[in-house]
């Protein structure tokens, strides 16, 4: 069947959740058991966690160890023009102010910013030399996100939801979950379908609101919207359609929507207890830093996504910091004072949620991801800040199929450029479709003429840093 | 062996050695390692670059020759495979054997012998389905020609066609294709009761009449330009005026223009139709998609050049379904698209910036405006031409008579005390002026002080005089004879006080304001700006104080006024008088002494040139006070050479210099590019010719004039086929935006070149004589029933017609028409159906799910909707409204779990279904009524005896608003048959 075509070729009959997934993924083929679920090869993760440090973290602050800058600190070596896409003239060389320390068999350098996840680098990969190819926060957010500095494109989650669907039916298949102080760069952006069916979009949750799902319950104020006449009017509805799709046999989308509305049942049903941090254990709370102010919020969020992923959810991506110059990794002012609060906000809660993954059996086929959209100038921007750039910078990944305590590609000395190893958010992507049982160059959606793929016609598999 | 073949073997023995060794162990390495991204056989050329030919090397990929026949070091291949350059490692994935390398160095080493001929596919254009020469084909048969068409395909295949659908089905069908919502019972019904054989016909005559047909074919053209009322991206703003351009396309649909007029006045409706200034509404096509302001800022070259491939990759997109982005990192694998081509049309646009435009919103206001600019324009030079026109003679009679009435009488004051702070020196003349001589400091001020012998004041004049002594004749004592009155302070000393009063000032006029430094500048408390007269020089000026009050001076006091000349530097005053008045409310009126002289005598004994000057007075003040009446310019979000990475700029700009982009790297330019489209196509030569090439609006209307040409092949066959997707939910080319070799083929191609001619040549292309010929065809008219284990299920033949599911616009707009609160209101400003807060950046915070349905506003229908790019509204998200980050040619369909949800909890269906409840309520009768009208309303036919019975049950147990809910809910209602 050719893809374009999917729509037309419904006649098929194919009927209830299989055909409420083909409507929206086509031709790719489902996931096959004998392939732990993968369409391509065999899978080794089955659902991702990721998270996104909105705004610029700063490897040579976190976890790119720089001793040259501290022998080249207040050196004016720079360009001496601006280059396209810094936000300033580029200022003298700026040493870290943090101090880095090797941990773990691995030898891994942290700074002491990140004390919690420091504990954990012997579990995780990282990718030492990534770099975009842009210093601007909204196209830089598309590309780690899509592969595409352009909007309306699927972004990583959304190609996941289309190409191995759900997990369960209780559950969104791809979750999304901002940072309460606002949304990221591009806004629902980069967690939009783009051109795939509006399905795949990250369902964006208000962690802690009372009707985290949007459109779960109806508004309390409309009284005829009561648990009995919804029982009773969902009833009717299915006998309505029923009716209705027994005149029209062979139209598969009529059935399948009467599907959907059953899984939207179960959804109302299981969605509650997902959302409900409350069900946790006080020390579980405590572990996620959810009893500190600092915390407190990304903390939720991790344990809200663990939470997600016991039970199905199969992409969740939990945001650091919103668009913006502040509160977020944006640091143009000040390293020495805004990265601490903002790397003190996730560290625990980060270190809680590998300890937790791994305690509960979840790391065997999850995936945690940590990342960000570009890294930051080994030029001082103002005093003591960093300007944007795409230069290089580190992801980190976690979990199934990572070579624990590995690493891959090296920056230059001032951690300015990549010197070897260079990887793009394709590589990235690529990889971790491979994890997830997928051929990045296979995993293609014909739009507008184009074979379009996350990896557009780059990414390679970056093996080095896989089990 | 015959002799001839040996003398060959002896004479080209070395050559076929090598080709021996070529066959036998280069070209399997290349097939093996290198095909699989660089041949035409995998359908990859990678870079451009293709190795299954001899041809394919030499001429090379984007980066040029493969190979230099003799010296591997300098070719790129052998750097390539040597991985010496980290961006050019190939093959990709892993380095090849050193013995491997070996082979194919050496080959390079002997001079790359390739016996290979050339394998590439000639790509002309006759072999390619929408770039042949539109011909129209003899119509197969005597029936409504599509009918004709169809059915020979059909009898072709031995499929038959389906009979026609139900009247209520037709007209429910035909309501939602060309209006975008359901009929009502009643409309419905004086259809299907109208007996006229004419009936149908006339229905969709009626309906294309109607403005709702703009309102709904609207939404597909914005869907397909990828329209929203914010930029998108990293700083999603609004734009407030991009709505002009959604109203444009409604007026213009609806008063069917031409559509090679609407192609032209979207594309450089300034150059086109300058006498009809309302059209520059239609520029907003060219803004029409997202802009990265973030980027503009920081990375400009980027921003120029990625804002332009979006506007390029609409343009061809929509208007010739043509996929030209493609080609900005390479020639274009499949399509006749040279990377050259590609740079030629960005070059197109790279004199324009999108940002806000004025415009005239019609010809006579712009008459009007122009006129009355000319007028104030020639008394300001004196043009008797102009101001002596008899057209002109009795408006400046009157204003004559009118002043000659009012005339104010000035009492020159007398100064007693004067003073400079800044160093000038002061003289009084015999006319009472102060003249002012010596230094000049960079600020100075003035003080006088005089009696005032009136009974009471209401307002002071300052008069600046004219005087050989200073530059240029002054009457200022800058170089050029200007002056800048920064400010100006009145006091009142009372006699016997010893405290002055200040006067409060309600109003400064002048007889001249230089642009910018008006009169009312002297009175706004700002040192840096002021009254100043330049040009007008060598002449004398006043400006006129009113107070806010008249004083009363009865008691006796002096007057003291300051003037204070503060910026720019050195632009004092030469030569100044003060006068006062007790002139009631009349103070206001500006004179200029000549003028004042003029009045003051008998027509007869004017010379002629006081008659220019009262001529000019009186045309001027008229000039001005029309102008003031005229509606003032509309904005829309268009664009226009006055902007540039997302600034409006002092003065408009020349275009940018575009440059072909090696792999589309900007640190790649390789050379200029002049602006034109895809020389391929052959009907028009591919580069402008342009005799000015500074002329950006030219560059926009030679494009046009390339696209609407009468033998382009693909901008006719690219309408009719999109038309005819939003008719059937499919068009006859499945990729409406892509007629190219990526894209899909037609279904039916001579229906498809028929159609394109009889819309050039006998529609002369009219949308509406285009719908209606495809809305009474027979085909289109067909029931949608799916007949089991039929052949082409999936319908590519037409044998039936398709059925769809309502967009999310019909959905709400049905809805809002069943309930009765559909506001029909046109136009304006798009109505914001979120609640907006400040966001942490540039973007503002929406909140959809807090809007307050009961607003003004709310019930209009979804094609005034603000369309927030970035955040756009969940609930029509949910059922498929696009992301317009890109082109949407078509609506995307998706059922979910999450979709059910939105349908069934949003409390806009909730309200709906209240709403719809509450209508029904209100037109009387039991519950069982009540349910029937509701079901007719919604589905419009009545319930079954048992879905009546089972219906109420539910209804009176829960609530009719419950059994509503249920209803808008039903398949029966989303699907249109």
């Amino acid at each position: 069947m050719k893809r374009r075509s999917f729509l037309w070729d419904v006649g098929g009959g194919l009927g209830g959740v299989a055909m409420a997934q083909m409507l929206t993924r086509d031709a790719l083929g489902s996931p096959k058991p004998e392939l732990n679920g993968g369409i391509h090869h065999p899978a080794k993760v089955k659902r991702v966690i990721q998270l996104f440090m909105t705004g610029g973290a700063s490897p040579m602050d976190t976890f790119d160890y720089k001793p040259a800058l501290e022998k080249l600190h207040g050196q004016k070596l720079g360009p001496k023009e601006k280059p396209e896409g810094f936000t300033a003239m580029p200022g003298a060389l700026l040493k870290s102010p943090f101090e880095f320390k090797q941990h773990g068999e691995s030898g891994r350098w942290v700074s002491s910013v990140f004390p919690h996840q420091a504990k954990w680098v012997d579990e995780m990969g990282f990718l030492m030399a990534m770099k975009s190819k842009t210093n601007v926060h909204g196209p830089g957010t598309y590309m780690m996100n899509s592969g595409f500095l352009l909007p309306g494109f699927p972004c990583l989650g959304a190609w996941t939801s289309y190409a191995l669907g759900n997990l369960t039916d209780n559950l969104p298949t791809f979750v999304v979950l901002p940072d309460s102080k606002g949304l990221p760069y591009n806004q629902r952006g980069p967690f939009s379908s783009g051109f795939l069916p509006a399905v795949h979009q990250g369902t964006v949750i208000k962690a802690g609101g009372s009707n985290p799902v949007p459109n779960l319950f109806a508004n309390e104020r409309f009284d005829f919207a009561n648990p009995t006449a919804e029982r009773d009017g969902l009833a009717l509805l299915r006998q309505m359609n029923e009716g209705h799709a027994s005149e029209r046999a062979d139209d598969t989308r009529l059935e399948s929507r009467i599907r959907s509305y059953e899984l939207a049942a179960k959804m109302q049903l299981s969605a509650p207890e997902a959302f409900d941090l409350s069900k946790e254990t006080e020390l579980t709370r405590k572990s996620y830093g959810l009893d500190d102010k600092v915390t407190e919020d990304f903390g939720k969020r991790c344990l809200l996504a663990r939470r997600l992923c016991e039970r199905g959810t199969r992409f969740v991506q939990v945001w650091s910091g919103p668009q913006g110059a502040v509160k977020n990794w944006d640091n143009h002012g000040s390293i020495s004072k805004e990265l601490p609060p903002i790397a003190a906000s996730v560290d625990q809660p980060i270190a809680a949620l590998i300890e937790d993954l791994k305690g509960r059996g979840l790391f065997e086929d999850t995936l945690l991801i940590w990342t960000t959209e570009f890294g930051r100038t080994p030029f001082a921007q103002g005093g003591d800040g960093r300007d944007h750039n795409g230069g290089t910078f580190v992801t980190w990944m976690a979990g199934a199929g990572i070579k624990a305590g590995s690493s891959y590609g090296q920056s230059d000395d001032w951690g300015y450029q990549t010197l070897e190893g260079t990887t793009y958010c394709y590589d990235l992507h690529a990889t971790i479709l491979h994890l997830m049982g997928i051929d990045h160059e296979r995993l293609t959606f014909l739009q507008n003429g184009i074979d379009r793929r996350l990896t557009d016609v780059h990414g390679h598999v970056v093996h080095d840093i896989l089990g | 062996m015959k002799i001839f073949s040996l003398l060959f073997y002896v004479l080209a023995a070395h050559l076929l050695k090598a080709d021996e060794s070529f066959s036998s162990k280069v070209e399997p390495l290349l097939k093996e390692r290198c095909f699989e991204c660089h041949s035409h056989e995998a359908g990859k050329m990678k870079g451009g670059l293709s190795l299954d030919s001899k041809s394919g090397w030499v001429t090379g990929g984007d980066s040029g020759p493969a190979i230099v026949p003799g010296k591997p070091d300098e070719s790129l291949l052998i750097q390539a495979i040597r991985y010496q350059d980290e961006e050019y490692e190939m093959p990709p994935k892993k380095q090849l054997p050193d013995a491997e390398i070996e082979i194919l160095v050496n080959w390079v080493k002997r001079g790359a012998p390739d016996p290979r001929e050339t394998t590439r596919p000639p790509l002309p254009n006759s072999d390619w389905w929408s770039l042949r020469k539109l011909v129209a084909p003899e119509v197969p048969g005597g029936e409504h020609p599509i009918d004709a068409f169809i059915r020979h395909k059909l009898t072709e295949s031995k499929l038959e066609p389906t009979k026609r659908a139900d009247q209520t089905t037709l007209a429910r069908r035909l309501f939602v294709d060309l209006h975008g919502y359901l009929p009502t019972p009643d409309e419905t019904e004086s259809f299907v009761n109208d007996e006229n054989p004419l009936a149908y016909a006339n229905l969709v005559d009626e309906l294309l009449v109607s403005p709702r047909y703009g309102e709904r074919w609207a939404r597909h053209w914005l869907d397909t330009i990828h329209f929203a009322d914010s930029h998108g991206c990293e700083h999603d703003v609004k734009r407030p005026n991009a709505w002009r351009f959604r109203d444009y396309v409604i007026e213009r649909l609806n008063e069917d223009v031409p559509w090679d007029r609407f192609v032209r006045e979207q594309l450089a409706a300034d150059v086109f139709f300058p006498e009809e200034p309302q059209l520059t509404a239609g520029l907003g096509f060219i803004a029409a998609g997202p802009l990265e302001a973030s980027r503009a800022g920081t990375a400009p070259v980027t921003f120029d050049y990625l804002d332009r491939d979006d506007i390029v990759m609409q343009t061809m997109g929509a208007i010739v379904s043509t996929t030209a982005s493609c080609a900005r990192c390479h020639t274009h694998k499949f399509d006749p698209i040279t990377q050259e081509d590609y740079y030629s049309l960005q070059a197109v646009f790279a004199g324009v910036g999108k940002g806000d435009i004025e415009y005239e919103t019609s010809t006579e206001v712009m008459m009007l405006r122009k006129e009355m600019e000319s007028l104030i324009a020639a008394a300001g030079s004196r043009n008797l031409s102009v101001l002596l026109q008899a057209q002109y003679g009795e408006i400046v009679s009157q204003w004559i008579s009118d002043r000659k009435k009012n005339l104010v009488e000035w009492s020159v004051l007398t100064p007693e005390v004067f003073m400079a702070s800044g160093g000038s020196k002061l003289s009084k003349q015999k006319d009472h002026s102060i003249f002012a001589d010596g230094p000049i400091a960079d600020q100075e001020t003035y003080t006088a002080t005089a009696q005032v012998d009136l009974k009471r004041l209401t307002a002071v004049r300052v008069e600046v005089m004219k005087d050989e002594r200073l530059p240029m004749g002054g009457p200022g004592r800058a170089g050029n004879g200007n002056l800048h009155l920064a400010e100006v302070d009145l006091q009142w000393f009372a006699t016997g006080s010893d405290t002055s009063v200040p006067l409060k000032i309600a109003r400064a006029s002048a007889d001249f304001d230089q642009e910018g430094w008006t009169s009312a500048h002297a009175i706004d408390g700002d040192p840096v700006t002021g009254w100043a007269i330049f040009p007008r020089i060598n002449e004398s000026h006043h400006i006129v104080f009113e107070l806010a009050k008249p004083i009363d001076l009865t008691t006796g006091g002096r007057l003291a006024v300051t003037l204070k000349q503060l910026h720019p530097p050195k632009h004092l005053i030469g030569r100044f008088r003060l006068s006062a008045t007790d002139a009631e409310g009349g103070a206001a009126q500006i004179l200029s002494s000549e003028v004042i002289e003029g009045l003051k005598k008998p027509e007869a004994q004017r010379t002629d040139g006081e008659k220019v000057i009262l001529a000019a007075a009186a045309l001027e003040t008229y000039a001005k006070k029309r102008l003031g009446t005229l509606p003032p310019k509309a904005t829309v979000y268009g664009v226009s050479s006055s902007w540039s990475h997302a600034k409006k700029l002092a003065a408009p700009q020349e275009p940018k210099v575009v440059h072909l982009l090696r792999r589309g790297d900007i640190d790649k330019p390789v050379r200029e590019i002049a602006p034109g489209a895809i020389s391929e196509i052959g009907h028009l030569p591919g580069r402008f010719e342009l005799p000015d090439p500074k002329n950006e609006s030219a560059r926009r209307a030679a494009l046009a004039d390339w696209l609407i040409h009468e033998d382009n092949p693909l901008t006719w066959r690219s309408i009719v086929n999109r038309v005819w997707h939003y008719h059937f939910g499919r068009g006859l080319c499945d990729t409406p935006n892509d007629f190219g070799r990526m894209g899909s083929q037609p279904s039916h191609p001579e229906l498809l070149n028929w159609l394109a001619v009889w819309f050039r040549d006998e529609a002369k292309g009219s949308l509406k004589k285009l719908h209606k010929l495809i809305l009474t065809s027979e085909t289109w008219q067909q029931a949608s029933q799916i007949l089991p284990n039929a052949k082409d299920s999936d319908n590519r033949l037409l044998w039936r017609m398709n059925r769809q599911r309502m967009d999310a616009e019909v959905f709400r707009d049905s809805i809002l028409r069943l309930s009765g609160r559909l506001d029909l209101s046109m136009g304006g400003p798009g109505i914001e159906q979120f609640k907006k807060s400040q966001g942490p950046q540039a973007t503002p915070a929406l909140d959809y799910s807090s809007y307050d349905w009961n607003s003004p506003g709310a019930s209009r229908r979804s094609i005034y909707r603000v369309v927030w790019r970035g955040i756009s509204d969940p609930f029509m998200e949910a059922l498929d409204f696009p992301d317009l980050g890109l082109l949407a040619p078509k609506r995307g369909f998706s059922v979910s779990a999450l979709q059910s949800l939105a349908v069934f909890n949003n409390d806009f269906v909730l309200h709906g279904s209240e709403w719809l409840a509450q209508r029904v309520e209100s037109e009387g009768g039991d519950l069982e009524a009540h349910v029937q009208r509701a079901v007719r309303l919604v589905w419009l036919r009545p319930p079954s005896a048992s879905e009546h019975l089972g219906f109420s049950n539910y209804a009176r147990k829960h609530g009719l608003s419950a059994f509503c809910r249920v209803l808008l809910n039903s398949n029966e209602f989303l699907f249109i048959e």
